[in-house]
């Protein structure tokens, strides 16, 4: 078989080689897939496709892989298909591969020979060079690929013919844990195919520097994938357990909604978790109406607080303070006070301000200390977004002859906005779903009856402070805090939800409210980019 | 080629004699140069003028008169303290923190190195247009109402106009007058509310010079504002400064011989060490310049 191919820079045909290739990469990529499956038991171990266990076609795909593998490799050694390979497959290359052999031979040797430690360290230490040498004295096309491939054959060939299998299971001396074979398998071909596909990559790409690229590539992607699936996983996870509790009693028409200046009632959607409160006697739906007004009015609060004096201390620091130890020491601080633990500033708030503003639990005071975990994020981040205001902008309004206060507020402040806005959201995503701190200042009765009128509770006085909230001096529920109550609490009041089910669907409803809060802060800082910059 | 290296060595060579003598020849010129007569008044006069950045001396002892209506070039290689004599003039280097100014700068006859100076008025009579484009990232409009604006010259917004003080109209009149005056008006005028970053390099810098025409200065500094564009910009804004000329004071740094010797009346060579070597008519610099040091930079034997 000979590739002819029409010049030394373009390759439009793909070949038998390349097409071995591509089929590695996909039978490796479809194992990883599969191993995951069974590792979360999406999939049954004892699933048989054409007669075989799902476990031992896992086997035979690292085997088949292996198969291919070789095949591209030698193919490419004698020339028989067009390849840029190295003299050798590197370093790297040869720590890992030597590394596999010496596990490989490690186990071996306590299988065969007994557990004495001489013997199976040297063995494996003996297994590790000579895996390290096949990788890394031939050509790269054949140190790449059949030092793995003898591993993935090996470990593939074991799991095929039923040696390892579910009812098998892995009980060393030195590990208190007995690992069953429906779970070593998975976890042998999530790595095996990771190999393989690294392996698969270079050879896809002729070897050289382009397929060590695409190598890398290759295993980043497989890497991102799986962190995005995980994130998804979690995700699916809350929606999936709290769905059900969070559409309890909901209607697309069951409701009524009375427009306010007509005065006409209207079939309108029914939400009962989202609008009832949790305790109470009538309440047929516990809901979370009082936890989730308490959660914004807590990140309202700490965001009106937070937001000013941060900004306005990044602006005293880069603008007006002079460089030097002072502004040093407020960094440290900065940085320090933003790495504190929570309950640490719940305590401070429970020792120094309960006593002080409210004398009990409250909505204020737990704004206040939201408020002090918010400041070092903001101050931080904005203090990065008003240094990478260009000085040109400064120079251009001072030579107009415009104070330095006027270009501060009308020029640095908004150019900076976006980067402010970032760290606000990034804070509000912390605080949103703390519960320490809260439990310490915040919290009263785990499933209140009615939800907090912060709004209606002003009121006019004659005396200093001459405007008083009762609602803000008064605790309150919060989403995590509920979450919190509910699972540790002992019997959900109701018999509608068991504690578990609550927790699922105030969790779900906590994840949507941090969602929401995200939109917004994303939405603005879209909206203040598009006028700053030319899109 | 290896000429002229041979050259420059047996110039270097010898320095220690022949800068003294090239130095008491420039004292002996400087006296003459110093009585540079030109018809009018002068806009700026500047006496005795020393600026250090810590240890530096960077300006030293700088004397001269600018003409009002006219374009003054400052030349010189790069170093030698025509951009820091440039940004003496509107007071710019007290935004240094490590700069020190000595000597005296008037303005129509009003000292501007005093205490008491009102910097804001200052530099809405001196206007300044820098060396890469710095339009704030906002609309082409709010650009030029800016200055104005923080100025309180012109009102605009809600309080504005619950007060019965809105001064769209003006604005927008302003707006138009300095586009045209910068040439700018044909280009942009449909889309004024566009953010200014969005135009090209030479229309961003005609924007800065309109920015700075908005505040009504009587002097525009420039600081080499033709040094990041393509040749058919530089071309526009060399067109734009000698049109300016008829109303404005114009003082102009440049690096580019050419473009001193094309729009400028009067030019000042600044030469390495923060002195102005010689100052006169663009001509008489360029064709029969009394200093030997100032025809090798001019020559390009030197710089």
């Amino acid at each position: 078989m000979s590739n002819v191919r029409d010049t030394a820079l373009h390759s439009d045909e793909s070949t038998t080689s390349e097409l071995a290739a591509d089929g590695v990469l996909t039978v490796s990529f479809t194992a990883f897939l599969v191993s995951w499956a069974l590792l979360f038991q999406w999939l049954d171990e004892t699933t048989t496709v054409a007669g075989l266990t799902v476990l031992r076609l896992l086997g035979v795909a690292l085997v088949v892989a292996a198969g291919g593998l070789v095949a591209t490799g030698v193919a490419s050694r004698l020339d028989v298909v067009d390849t840029t390979p190295s003299p050798t497959a590197g370093f790297s290359a040869g720590v890992v591969v030597g590394l596999l052999w010496s596990i490989f031979g490690a186990l071996l040797a306590t299988a065969l020979l007994g557990a004495g430690t001489v013997l199976w360290v040297s063995t494996a230490l003996v297994f590790g060079v000579v895996g390290s040498l096949t990788s890394v004295l031939p050509r790269e096309d054949i140190g790449s690929t059949v030092p793995v491939s003898l591993v993935l054959a090996v470990v593939g060939g074991a799991i095929a013919l039923g040696r390892i299998d579910g009812g098998w299971s892995w009980d060393p001396a030195w590990l208190s844990a007995v690992v069953p074979g429906s779970e070593l398998v998975p976890i042998l071909v999530v790595f095996g195919s990771l190999l393989a596909v690294w392996s698969g990559a270079k050879a896809r790409h002729g070897f050289g520097a382009q397929g060590r690229e695409a190598a890398a590539f290759a295993l980043i992607g497989t890497v991102v994938f799986g962190m995005l699936s995980v994130l998804a996983l979690l995700i699916g996870f809350i929606v999936v357990n709290g769905l059900e509790t969070m559409l309890t009693g909901a209607t697309l028409s069951g409701g009524r909604l009375t427009l306010p200046v007509i005065d006409v009632t209207i079939p309108w959607v029914s939400f009962p978790f989202l609008t009832n409160v949790t305790g109470g006697l009538y309440v047929d739906v516990p809901g979370v109406l009082p936890a989730t007004i308490g959660t914004l009015w807590l990140v309202f609060g700490a965001v009106i607080f937070a937001v000013p004096l941060g900004v306005g201390a990044a602006v005293f620091l880069t603008e007006y303070a002079e460089r030097g130890r002072f502004t040093q020491v407020v960094e440290v601080a900065t940085n320090g006070l933003w790495s504190t633990p929570s309950i640490v500033f719940g305590l401070f708030g429970l020792a120094f301000l309960v006593p002080r503003i409210s004398g009990g639990n409250s909505i204020i005071v737990g704004q206040l200390v939201l408020g002090f975990m918010l400041l070092p994020l903001v101050l931080i981040t904005s203090r990065e977004a008003i240094l990478a205001v260009p000085d040109e902008y400064r120079d251009a309004s001072a030579a107009l002859g415009v104070t330095k206060w006027q270009t501060i507020r009308s020029v640095v402040v908004p150019a900076a906005m976006p980067g402010t806005i970032t760290g606000v959201i990034l804070g509000v995503g912390r605080i949103a779903g703390e519960t320490a701190p809260l439990l310490l200042v915040f919290g009263g009765p785990p499933y209140p009856s009615q939800t907090p009128d912060v709004l209606g509770s002003f009121a006019l006085t004659a005396t200093p402070p001459f405007v008083t909230n009762e609602a803000l001096l008064a605790p309150a529920s919060a989403l995590p805090y509920q979450l919190y109550s509910t699972i540790t609490a002992g019997v959900f009041p109701k018999d509608i939800f068991t504690n578990q089910e609550f927790g699922w669907g105030t969790a779900l409803v906590l994840l949507l409210v941090v969602i929401g809060l995200y939109a917004i802060g994303v939405g603005s800082r879209l909206y203040f980019r598009r006028k700053l910059h030319h899109e | 080629m290896s000429e002229a290296q041979v050259d420059q060595t047996a110039e270097t060579e010898a320095p220690g004699e022949r800068v003294t003598t090239s130095g008491e020849s420039d004292e002996r010129i400087e006296d003459e140069w110093r009585d540079y007569e030109f018809a009018g008044r002068a806009k700026l006069s500047v006496e005795d003028l020393d600026v250090y950045y810590g240890d530096d001396h960077a300006l030293k002892s700088v004397s001269m008169d600018i003409p009002s209506e006219s374009v003054t070039a400052l030349i010189g290689p790069s170093g030698c303290g025509k951009s820091t004599f440039l940004r003496c003039l509107n007071r710019m280097n007290d935004r240094v923190k490590t700069a020190r100014i000595d000597g005296s700068v008037e303005l129509e006859g009003e000292e501007i190195y005093r205490d008491g100076t009102n910097l804001v008025e200052l530099r809405k009579r001196v206007g300044m247009v820098f060396q890469s484009p710095n339009p704030f990232p906002k609309s082409i409009r709010d650009n030029i109402s800016y200055g104005p604006r923080k100025h309180g010259d012109i009102n605009k917004g809600l309080l504005a106009r619950l007060l019965g003080r809105d001064d769209t109209a003006e604005e927008a009149e302003l707006v138009e007058r300095t586009l045209e005056q910068a040439a700018l008006w044909e280009e942009v005028n449909d889309r004024l509310d566009d953010n200014a970053l969005g135009l090209s390099g030479g229309q961003q810098q005609r924007l800065c010079i309109a920015r700075a025409l908005a505040t009504d200065p009587d002097v525009l500094l420039m600081d080499e504002p033709a040094s990041a564009l393509d040749p058919i910009a530089t071309a526009k804004i060399e067109d734009l400064i000698e049109e300016l000329a008829e109303e404005y004071t114009v003082v102009v740094v440049t690096h580019n011989m050419q473009q001193a010797a094309r729009i400028s009346d009067q030019t000042a060579v600044f030469l390495t060490g923060g002195e102005l070597v010689e100052y006169d008519d663009t001509d008489t610099i360029f064709e029969n310049p009394e200093s030997q040091r100032v025809e090798d930079y001019i020559t390009g034997k030197f710089g």
